[in-house]
């Protein structure tokens, strides 16, 4: 019998590996902010929805219950606190409004890749795993034209599971659903180009650098107020 | 955090502006005491709906210019109710 040299993996490095470990996943890298007896409980109850949603055909059971434990993970969450807030009041309208759209999904158009870390043609693999490059630096803006197809748009993000916004844009990015909008006449105009960012960058440039710079290219647009989309 | 300090910049350049997040990150939103947010019950990734579903998305977006037209003061951070 062949003598086993490696230690055993312990569930602590196994529910610690989904956070940009060798089992990196975005929609599950939360269990690294669970003790090992939620990450336990959270396992034995993903399990038993499995099949009750199979018996009940009924998905919505399990995504809610991964949701529910996503908020439960993040809620204890440390980041910046403010005691106050800036707060500017809306001046006219929705029917008369020229709205602006800025997301942090880190979509760009086909051909413009902002080319992040200095790199050409970024897999999303790389952006996973050099995320914490990507929290040091100074995050770039991608202009997006509103009525770009969407089999144009490209989006990579090494803070967030991409799957979705691959899909459809909108889930992230929702320049079609603001267009209907427009069309229907409840809002004036969308402001052309929208914008995004990778949202996982360094805060200090963005609030001393970046987001100055970023504000004087918003009120170049005219817009009347701005729709934010954090992922 | 990037965009709640975004939201911060523009208010203070006179930009109103609202913000549509998951609920995940009602915690961190709050902290930075941002203008106006709006807060769905979906999975990480997808604030504004599922892939796909129009109608969700719709629903959202409504939800989400309404808060922007009638929040009267800063910190208004509400649930999407579908």
């Amino acid at each position: 019998m062949k003598r086993q040299t490696t230690a055993k993996e312990t569930f602590e490095s196994f529910k610690n590996s989904f956070f940009y470990g060798s089992r990196v996943n975005m929609n599950f890298k939360f269990l690294e902010h669970l003790s090992e007896s939620e990450a336990d409980l959270f396992f034995q109850g993903l399990l038993k929805r499995l099949s009750e949603a199979y018996d009940r055909n009924d998905d919505g059971r399990v995504s809610g219950y991964i949701i529910e434990w996503q908020l439960k993970a993040y809620s204890h969450q440390k980041g910046f606190a403010y005691e106050e807030g800036p707060f500017a009041p809306l001046s006219k309208p929705l029917s008369e409004l020229r709205l602006g759209l800025l997301t942090s999904s880190g979509h760009f158009v086909k051909g413009q890749d902002p080319e992040p870390l200095g790199v050409k043609n970024m897999t999303q693999d790389e952006a996973l795993a050099r995320v914490m490059d990507f929290l040091k630096e100074e995050p770039q803006l991608s202009s997006i034209p509103i009525d770009t197809p969407p089999e144009q748009l490209c989006v990579r993000h090494g803070g967030y599971d991409i799957s979705g916004s691959k899909l459809d844009c909108n889930v992230s990015l929702p320049i079609q659903r603001l267009n209907e909008f427009v069309r229907k006449g409840l809002i004036a105009e969308l402001a052309s180009p929208a914008h995004s960012f990778v949202g996982a960058c360094s805060q200090k440039r963005l609030l001393k650098k970046t987001g100055p710079r970023w504000v004087k290219i918003l009120q170049e647009q005219k817009i009347d107020a701005a729709l934010l989309v954090p992922v | 955090m990037s965009v709640g300090h975004i939201a911060r910049l523009l208010e203070a350049a006179g930009i109103p502006t609202v913000i549509v997040a998951v609920q995940s990150f009602r915690k961190r939103l709050e902290m930075m005491t941002v203008p106006r947010a709006l807060l769905t019950p979906h999975l990480m990734g997808r604030p504004i709906g599922r892939p796909g579903d129009r109608e969700q998305q719709q629903s959202v977006i409504q939800a989400v210019l309404e808060l922007l037209e009638t929040a009267d003061q800063g910190g208004t951070i509400i649930d999407f109710k579908d």
